[in-house]
């Protein structure tokens, strides 16, 4: 029984790898090359300082199309242009492995949600269909981050970055796209709803 | 004033009855969609919905894809295209690795590949010394340099809004020289806004403008193909009502532009089909935005019109395959019955509940587009339900008669040839 059982949960975590994007980084690689990393975005992959995004649980493809924009200056950033510019692709696949698999934060940065800010952002998230991609739990897929209980500074000026067009966006520009409509005023608004969701479920 | 009454009634009342009536229909509900494209703020930021927000219940979560960040280790592509199903006597190989969004190809007279992007923002150029292939990248920084083309010494690129000269080319890879812009009358918007050339023997080149949106009322200058003439940049509009072109080729056999077309999204799995386009006389309207796959009028943008009025497509390759690069081939390698055949890379889907595309179409048809047939000629980029291991782009003959095919997901280029 249980031998079959192990079989056929083997079976199931087997699939979705094969059909996957082909190419897997490497945890412990990964790990020995993000030592630098630590000091700006945590111990853990958790950033307590401002305006530095967590990366832990972060979504693997996200994190590499970043280290890609960093490194061809696509994404200009005076801090880590040099951090990343000898990366090669193997490097940057085993740092997307290497964080995607660190534990997600479920620790509001942010402190307690204000109530009329966040139903103000669920508001704007449903108008915007953020969950289109970032899915409902805002957790992410694929190339699309995944933004819930992020810190809600840093997320402020990703919206603005990918506004004015300062910052790239994967999947056919949709977050140009996206943010290109929000308002000074809605973008305080969604970042707070989305930073201080809180464990799942909650 | 009336007409603003109108539009808050049409839009209070009629989603909700036809919500009910129609579930599955996006495009019945509400006001007719239209865009004020006269300032330049529009073409900074097209509209929010030009790829989503048409989208019914059954279709939300389909979202844009983003492909791998870096190109597939060759190692792990050689495994994937153990995959690809071809016909008996064809084989395909890796030709070149390590070209990020590889995009449109073009021939330089010497022999030299020259590769567009799409995010990437770079040109590249493929050499090839005694089977040993290098790819260099040539040019970085251009806005979705998707189009390239080659012609008396020189490369073209386009991005979005401006057709480079590039002077001399294969003999300055290491250092290209500053470009001449040969023609920019075009609108800056990224949205449908990458393109493809195809040049022709006259030093003129055909150039495709999609609208910046799902559907809509098309603002002017865009929704049609070009022909601009790369000497003088005088230009002249040979085709209108397109939707989004990526791609076409020149019949050899009768000289007339041929393109391919995606058609509109969110309509369903199923409908609209894309299509493969003739042009046959100057000017002529492919339906966009009233009439899709010749015979289907759009639930809201028909406004009175006919599909009877619009010129209809050589062939249907079917909903959300997104046909892109094509060749009529012109070789000797291949059977004789491939002989003036055209090859289509299907990019594939994104907002197909399972996918489809992601192959190597062959269309067998008349110089007078007549008696079409098609058939899969190379399939299997698919991998599962929603997923790819790489996404063809883009085809083009080599001197020899194999076919190479550029892949924007796994960052490649791949040959397909044929031996008895």
């Amino acid at each position: 029984m249980l031998t079959l059982r192990m079989l056929a949960l083997a079976a199931i975590v087997s699939l979705p790898a094969s059909a996957s994007l082909a190419a897997q980084g490497n945890i412990p690689a990964g790990q020995e090359k993000a030592k630098p990393c630590l000091g700006c975005h945590g111990q853990n992959g958790v950033s307590s300082i401002p305006g530095i995004p967590s990366l832990a649980g972060q979504r693997d493809q996200f994190i590499q199309w970043q280290l890609v924009f960093f490194r061809n200056g696509r994404r200009a950033n005076p801090i880590m242009a040099p951090l990343v510019a000898n990366l090669s692709d193997e490097d940057i696949r085993n740092l997307g492995a290497y964080f995607a698999s660190l534990p997600y934060n479920t620790v509001v940065a942010a402190g307690t949600p204000d109530p009329d800010l966040t139903a103000k952002g669920k508001e704007v998230a449903a108008h915007h269909g953020c969950a289109n991609c970032h899915k409902e739990d805002f957790r992410g897929q694929q190339a699309a981050a995944a933004i819930a209980d992020q810190r809600e500074d840093y997320l402020v000026q990703a919206l603005k970055d990918y506004r004015s067009g300062a910052r790239p966006s994967t999947g056919v520009a949709a977050m140009t796209e996206a943010a290109g409509g929000l308002t000074d005023d809605e973008i305080p608004q969604v970042a707070h709803y989305v930073a201080t969701l809180g464990p799942p479920g909650k | 004033m009336k007409k603003k009454t109108l539009r808050a009634a049409l839009a209070v009342g009629l989603p909700m009855m036809l919500a009910a009536a129609l579930p599955m229909n996006p495009a019945s509900a509400g006001d007719l969609k239209s865009y004020d494209s006269s300032k330049p703020s529009f073409w900074a930021h097209p509209p929010a919905d030009w790829f989503l927000g048409d989208e019914t219940e059954a279709q939300k979560g389909l979202s844009p894809i983003a492909g791998p960040a870096t190109p597939t280790p060759l190692a792990d592509l050689q495994n994937d295209i153990k995959k690809i199903k071809l016909p008996p006597g064809f084989k395909i190989e890796v030709y070149a690795t390590g070209i990020p969004e590889a995009r449109q190809m073009a021939w330089g007279a010497n022999g030299t590949l020259f590769v567009g992007s799409f995010g990437a923002t770079n040109v590249y150029a493929v050499t090839d010394q005694g089977g040993q292939r290098t790819v260099k990248t040539i040019l970085k920084g251009l806005t979705m340099p998707t189009g390239v083309a080659f012609r008396d010494g020189s490369l073209y690129v386009i991005a979005i809004n401006k057709l480079l000269r590039y002077d001399n080319a294969e003999a300055s890879l290491d250092k290209m020289p500053d470009p001449v812009v040969v023609y920019d009358d075009m609108p800056p918007y990224v949205a449908h806004g990458w393109k493809y050339l195809v040049a022709d023997k006259n030093g003129g080149v055909y150039i495709p403008f999609g609208p910046p949106f799902n559907i809509g009322i098309p603002p002017t200058s865009t929704s049609q193909i070009r022909h601009v003439d790369m000497k003088t940049g005088l230009a002249e509009i040979v085709a209108l009502g397109v939707r989004n072109s990526v791609g076409g080729d020149i019949d050899p056999r009768s000289g007339d532009y041929w393109f391919t077309e995606n058609a509109r999204d969110w309509m369903s799995d199923d409908t609209p089909s894309d299509k493969l386009n003739h042009i046959t006389k100057l000017g002529e309207d492919f339906g966009y935005p009233h009439c899709h796959q010749g015979n289907i009028p759009d639930p809201k943008f028909a406004m009175g019109h006919k599909c009877s009025e619009f010129t209809p497509p050589v062939v249907n390759l079917g909903a959300h395959v997104a046909p892109l690069g094509m060749k009529f081939y012109t070789g000797s390698q291949f059977p004789a019955q491939y002989k003036d055949n055209i090859f289509i890379a299907e990019h594939g889907s994104w907002n197909r509940h399972t996918y489809q595309g992601g192959r190597i179409e062959r269309v067998i048809v008349d110089a007078n587009g007549k008696n079409a047939k098609q058939e899969v000629f190379a399939s299997g980029w698919i991998t599962g339900q929603r997923d790819y291991f790489g996404r063809p782009d883009d085809i083009i003959q080599a001197p020899d008669g194999s076919l190479l095919v550029s892949d924007d997901w796994a960052g490649a280029i791949y040959r397909i040839s044929y031996a008895k």
